[in-house]
C-alpha cells in the first residue's frame, strides 16, 4: 500500500510538461479555451488530467479538434443540462504538445445532486421506458442526417450566375457556399448531439448490471458480463458479413482467382471487369457498398481514417483472405448461433445459481442491458463511421474549391485549418470571387499550412505520459471507468510505471485466454499493413472496422480503454486474448519482443528486452 | 439383515446405520461417484455387546471388552460374503477396505460427533473388517464420547454406532472443495484445495495445499496457486494403514490438478449441490492409476456437509434492491422520490 502522501504530485503538473523542441507556438492551432493558462493554475493543477488516447492517441490537426470541442460540448449539455446526470457534470479538456487531456466535472453538493436526481429519473425513466421506439427513430434520423450531409452541394463559383438565380429567386453561389459550409459544420453538432443521446443511458444501465454481477457474484470474470450482455446480430458487424458472403459468391462464380496476396483493388478489378461472372460480382459489391461500406478505417475522429469506400484496400484484403480460407477448407463463418447459444447458457447458468432474491434483479438488469446495448455497439458504425467519412470528405469539397482558387495548394490542406479559419477563408473567398479583387489568403495560408504540418509531424514523436495533475481521491464517473478504463488502481499503476516499471503492464482482462507471441507495435492507421499474422497486436486504441487485421493477429493489447472498449468487443468476438488499458504498452513494448498475454488477468509480460524495430 | 449395499440406503436409513452410511448412500443415489462399499447398522452393535452389562463400567473397561467381544456368526458371515463381493467386484481377492465409524444421533449434520470420528485404512480380509469395526464401537467410549454425551444428555441414552466399509482408493491426489467461495459466498464458483496422497494432509492442516478457483459456468480455472506440498500420505508398505512421507523435491511445487481433473471436481461439486440443495464441504480423491493421463484415474467423493459457515452478508444497509433502483444509483440519483 503506499502511502498517501507518496501518491499526491504522483503525476507531473500540466505546467511543468515542456514544448518539444522546434515546436514552438503550436498553441495556435488551438483555441485558447482548450490550453492550459496561467489564469486556471490553481484549479487546473488540483486535478487529474488523464490523456484520452483511446480517442486521440495522435496530436490533433487544427481542423480536427472540431472532433474533440463539439462531442466535449454536446456530451456534457446532455450529461449536465439535459439528463442532469446528478454527480457528473462533463468533461473538460485541454491540449498539451496537441494531445488531448480530460478531466471530469464533478457535482459534490449533496443538494444539488438530491435536485438533480428528480429530473434525472423523469428523464432517463422516460427513455429507458420507451427505448426500444425511440431507437427506432434515432436510426431513421441518423440515416437521414448522413444522407443529408453527403447531400450538400459545395457550389462552383462560375463566371456568370445562372438564370435561375435571376428568374427564380435562387441564392447567390457565395452565398450558398457560405452556407454549405455553416450546414456541414451544424450536421457535426447535430451528429454529435445524436451520438450521446442515448450513449450515457446504455453505458450506465450495462455498469448497472456490471456492477450488480460483481456485488452478487464476486468472482465473475469480466468477460463474462460482457459476453451475457454483448449484441450479436447487430449492424456494426454486417460489413464484415456482407464480406463473407461477397467471398463465397467469388468462389460459386468461379471469379475468385482475381483475388490474389498482394494485388491492389484496382487490379482485382480490372481482372473482374473481363468476364460477364466478374462483373456480376462487381455489381453486387455495388449493392453492398451503400451504405456498408461507410465501415471506418479507424475510430472516425481524425479526418484521414476514411472509410472503406476510401481505402477499398482493407474490405480487398479481407475477401482475399476470406477466399484463401474457403479454398483451403477453412470456415469463416461467425458462429452466430454458437455465440448466442453459449451467450444464454452462460445467463442462465449464473441466474440459476443466484438466490431467490437476487435472480429476478439479476434477470431485469439483464434484459435491460441487452436492450440498451445494440445503441451503444451500433452508434459506432451510424455515427463514427458512416457520418464521420463523409462529413470530411464533404469537407475536403472545401478543401478543393479553396485549393482550386489558390488559397491552398492542396485540398487535403484543408484540415490544417481550424473549422473557424475555413470559414473566415471561404468568407474572404466569397467577397474576392465576386469583386475580381486580389486575395491575400493565398499569400497568407499556405506557409501556416506547412508550418503546422510540420509541428504534428514533430509532435508526434513525442510520448505524452498517460496522466498530469494531481491524484484524485477516488474515480467516481461511471462514464470514465467504462470508457476509459480508469479508475483509482489503474491511475497508480500509471504512476508506478512511470516510475520505471519493468518488464510487466496490468490492465484489464478484456478477452480471456493466454498467449505468447512476437509483438508488432503499431500506432496509427498506416503502419496497420506492417503487421504479419500471427503477431500480436500492441496499440493504443483499436477498430473493430480493422477486422481483417483481428483474423490475422493472436492478442491484443491497448494502452487506454475498458472492457467494452472497441479492442474489447471485437477480440471476444474472434475468441482472441486481449488486455487493455495498460497505460503505456505502445511506449513499453518493442516490435519484435516476445510477450506474454494473459486476457484473464490482465497481464502482459515482457519476456525478452530485445526488440527489432 | 444387519448390513446393506450403501447404493441401498437412504436419508431415512440414517436412524439405523449412522450419518455417514446414509450420506454415502443419498450420494450413490445422486450419480455421484462414491467407492462402492456396505453399511453394518447400529442393531449389529447392539446384538453384540448385548450382555456384556456396560452400564456403570468405566469408559475404558467397556472399550476394552468390546475389542474383545466375540463377533457373532451369522454377523461375521453377512461381512464375509458382502467383502467378497466388494474384492471380487474390484478384482481383488484381498482388496482392501476403509472402515469407518457412522455415528447415530443428533445433529448429524453438524458431524461434530466429538471422538466418534474413527478411520481405518487399507483394512483387509473380514477378519480385519471385524477387528475394525470393533475398534469403532470401541470408540464410543472414548474419554471425549463419553463427555461428549454426557455434556449433551444426548437423548439416546443407550449408545449405538453404524460402520461404513468401502474399497479403499489408493489416492494420487486429494482434498476438499466448498461448492461456493467460502470467503465472499460466490455460488458461481467452486474452491478446491489439493495435495498429494490421501487427504489427511489437507484435512489435518499439515501442508499448505494448492488452491483453484473454478467457474462452475464454463469450468474456467479463475485463480490458481501453487502450496508447497511437502508432506504426504501413502500406503504403509506393509500392506496396511497409511504412511507419512516426504514429498520429492521435484513434486513439491507442482500443479497436482490440471484443467480437466478441475472440470470434472465441478461437474460433480455441482451434482452433490443439486442432490442436497445446498452449497455443499466436500471430500474427494482421485485414484492412482499407472495408465490414466498423468498416472491419474477416476474422482470419487468420500464425503460431503452443508457448508456451515454463512458467507459475509453481502448488501450493505440501504443498498437499493430492485433493478431500477440499482440502475439511478449508477448515476447517483439515489434518494430523488420518483416511483
Amino acid at each position: 500500500m503506499a502511502t498517501a502522501t507518496s501518491e499526491i504530485g504522483a503525476f507531473p503538473s500540466p505546467f511543468s510538461i515542456e514544448t518539444p523542441a522546434g515546436c514552438e507556438g503550436w498553441e495556435e492551432m488551438y483555441p485558447y479555451w482548450a490550453l492550459f493558462d496561467e489564469r486556471r493554475r490553481e484549479a487546473d493543477e488540483n486535478r487529474l488530467w488523464f490523456w484520452n488516447s483511446m480517442h486521440f492517441p495522435l496530436p490533433m490537426p487544427a481542423f480536427d479538434m472540431c472532433e474533440v470541442d463539439v462531442p466535449y460540448f454536446t456530451f456534457a449539455g446532455w450529461q449536465n443540462r439535459a439528463f442532469a446526470v446528478p454527480p457528473a457534470m462533463g468533461v473538460d479538456y485541454r491540449v498539451v504538445n496537441g494531445y488531448v487531456y480530460i478531466s471530469p466535472n464533478p457535482v459534490t453538493d449533496p443538494d444539488l445532486i438530491a435536485e438533480r436526481a428528480e429530473f434525472f429519473q423523469k428523464r432517463a425513466g422516460y427513455y429507458f421506458e420507451n427505448w426500444d421506439e425511440l431507437y427506432v427513430k434515432w436510426r431513421e434520423k441518423m440515416q437521414a442526417l448522413n444522407r443529408e450531409v453527403e447531400a450538400i452541394d459545395v457550389p462552383d463559383l462560375p463566371q456568370y450566375e445562372p438564370d435561375e438565380v435571376l428568374f427564380t429567386d435562387r441564392k447567390l453561389s457565395n452565398v450558398e457556399l457560405l452556407e454549405a459550409y455553416r450546414r456541414t459544420i451544424h450536421c457535426l453538432e447535430l451528429m454529435w448531439q445524436h451520438h450521446f443521446e442515448f450513449l450515457l443511458l446504455g453505458y450506465g444501465a450495462y455498469l448497472t448490471f456490471a456492477e450488480f454481477c460483481r456485488e452478487a457474484l464476486p468472482d465473475i470474470p469480466d468477460q463474462h458480463i460482457s459476453q451475457m450482455v454483448a449484441g450479436v446480430d447487430v449492424d456494426l458487424f454486417r460489413a464484415d458479413e456482407e464480406l463473407r458472403r461477397l467471398a463465397r459468391l467469388a468462389i460459386e462464380s468461379d471469379v475468385a482467382g482475381a483475388f490474389r496476396e498482394g494485388r491492389s483493388p484496382d487490379q482485382i478489378e480490372a481482372e473482374l471487369g473481363e468476364s460477364d461472372a466478374g462483373r456480376k460480382w462487381l455489381e453486387e459489391l455495388e449493392a453492398v457498398k451503400d451504405p456498408w461500406f461507410n465501415m471506418g478505417t479507424g475510430d472516425g475522429l481524425y479526418h484521414y481514417y476514411g472509410s472503406w469506400n476510401d481505402d477499398p484496400r482493407i474490405p480487398y484484403q479481407s475477401l482475399t483472405g476470406h477466399i484463401a480460407a474457403l479454398q483451403a477448407g477453412e470456415q469463416i463463418d461467425r458462429p452466430t448461433e454458437e455465440v448466442i447459444a453459449e451467450r444464454d447458457r452462460i445467463a442462465a447458468e449464473y441466474a440459476a445459481l443466484l438466490d431467490a432474491e437476487a435472480r429476478p434483479t439479476f434477470e431485469q438488469l439483464l434484459g435491460l442491458s441487452r436492450k440498451v446495448f445494440p445503441y451503444v455497439e451500433e452508434h459506432k458504425f451510424y455515427c463514427d463511421y458512416w457520418f464521420q467519412s463523409r462529413f470530411f470528405n464533404k469537407v475536403r469539397e472545401f478543401g478543393a474549391l479553396l485549393a482550386e482558387h489558390g488559397f491552398l495548394e492542396d485540398a487535403e490542406d484543408v484540415f490544417q485549418l481550424d473549422r473557424r479559419e475555413v470559414l473566415e477563408v471561404l468568407e474572404e473567398l466569397a467577397l474576392t470571387w465576386a469583386t475580381g479583387g486580389q486575395p491575400l489568403g493565398p499569400d497568407r495560408w499556405p506557409p501556416i499550412v506547412a508550418r503546422r504540418k510540420e509541428l504534428l509531424e514533430k509532435l508526434e514523436e513525442w510520448t505524452p505520459p498517460p496522466a498530469l495533475g494531481a491524484m484524485p481521491e477516488a474515480v467516481n464517473d461511471p462514464m470514465v471507468v467504462m470508457l476509459w478504463g480508469v479508475t483509482k488502481e489503474r491511475l497508480q499503476q500509471w504512476a508506478r510505471t512511470q516510475d520505471g516499471g519493468g518488464a510487466e503492464l496490468g490492465g484489464y482482462a478484456a478477452s480471456p485466454g493466454e498467449i505468447e507471441g512476437i509483438a508488432r507495435v503499431v500506432r496509427s492507421l498506416e503502419q496497420l499493413d506492417e503487421v504479419r499474422a500471427g503477431e500480436i497486436l500492441v496499440c493504443t486504441i483499436t477498430s473493430p472496422a480493422w477486422a481483417p487485421i483481428f483474423s490475422k493477429i493472436r492478442a491484443t493489447v491497448t494502452d487506454i480503454g475498458g472492457i467494452m472498449s472497441h479492442a474489447a468487443i471485437v477480440s471476444r468476438e474472434y475468441g482472441l486474448p486481449a488486455v487493455v488499458g495498460t497505460g503505456t504498452a505502445t511506449s513499453t513494448i518493442k516490435t519484435g519482443q516476445r510477450i506474454k498475454v494473459d486476457g484473464s488477468t490482465g497481464v502482459v509480460q515482457i519476456l525478452d528486452s530485445n526488440g527489432a524495430s | 439383515m444387519t448390513t446393506s449395499a450403501l447404493a441401498d440406503l437412504r436419508r431415512p436409513d440414517e436412524e439405523r446405520f449412522g450419518a455417514k452410511s446414509a450420506l454415502l448412500g443419498e450420494l450413490i443415489a445422486g450419480e455421484v461417484p462414491v467407492p462402492p462399499g456396505f453399511a453394518i447398522s447400529s442393531e449389529a452393535y447392539l446384538a453384540a455387546v448385548e450382555g456384556l452389562e456396560l452400564e456403570g463400567r468405566g469408559p475404558e473397561k467397556c472399550a476394552r471388552a468390546i475389542r474383545e467381544l466375540p463377533v457373532p456368526e451369522d454377523l461375521r458371515g453377512e461381512i464375509a460374503e458382502r467383502y467378497e463381493e466388494l474384492a471380487s467386484a474390484a478384482g481383488e481377492p484381498r482388496a482392501a477396505v476403509a472402515v469407518r465409524s457412522s455415528a447415530i444421533g443428533e445433529d448429524s449434520e453438524e458431524a461434530t460427533f466429538a471422538g466418534q470420528q474413527e478411520t481405518y485404512l487399507w483394512v483387509r480380509g473380514a477378519d480385519g473388517i471385524c477387528a475394525a469395526m470393533r475398534d469403532c464401537w470401541a470408540s464410543l467410549y472414548s474419554a471425549e464420547a463419553v463427555t461428549y454425551r454426557a455434556e449433551m444428555a444426548a437423548e439416546h441414552a443407550v449408545p449405538a454406532m453404524g460402520v461404513t466399509v468401502q474399497l479403499m482408493v489408493d489416492a494420487a491426489v486429494s482434498g476438499v472443495m466448498f461448492t461456493c467461495n467460502p470467503v465472499s459466498g460466490d455460488p458461481s464458483t467452486i474452491a478446491v484445495n489439493a495435495s498429494w496422497g490421501l487427504g489427511l494432509a489437507v484435512v489435518g492442516g499439515e501442508v499448505t495445499p494448492d488452491e483453484y478457483r473454478v467457474s462452475k459456468v464454463t469450468r474456467e480455472v479463475l485463480s490458481r496457486s501453487i502450496g508447497p506440498k511437502e508432506v504426504e500420505y501413502v500406503p504403509d508398505p506393509s500392506g496396511s494403514g497409511a504412511a507419512r512421507s516426504e514429498v520429492p523435491h521435484d513434486r513439491r511445487d507442482a500443479a497436482c490438478l490440471g484443467e480437466a481433473q478441475l472440470a470434472a471436481l465441478v461437474d460433480v461439486g455441482r451434482r452433490v449441490e443439486d442432490h442436497f440443495g445446498a452449497h455443499q464441504d466436500i471430500e474427494w480423491a482421485i485414484a492412482r492409476d499407472a495408465s490414466g493421463p498423468d498416472g491419474l484415474g477416476e474422482l470419487f467423493m468420500l464425503q460431503a456437509r452443508p457448508v456451515t459457515t454463512k458467507p459475509s452478508e453481502r448488501a450493505e444497509p440501504g443498498t437499493p434492491r430492485s433493478a431500477m433502483d440499482r440502475v439511478w444509483s449508477t448515476f447517483g440519483a439515489t434518494g430523488a422520490a420518483r416511483r
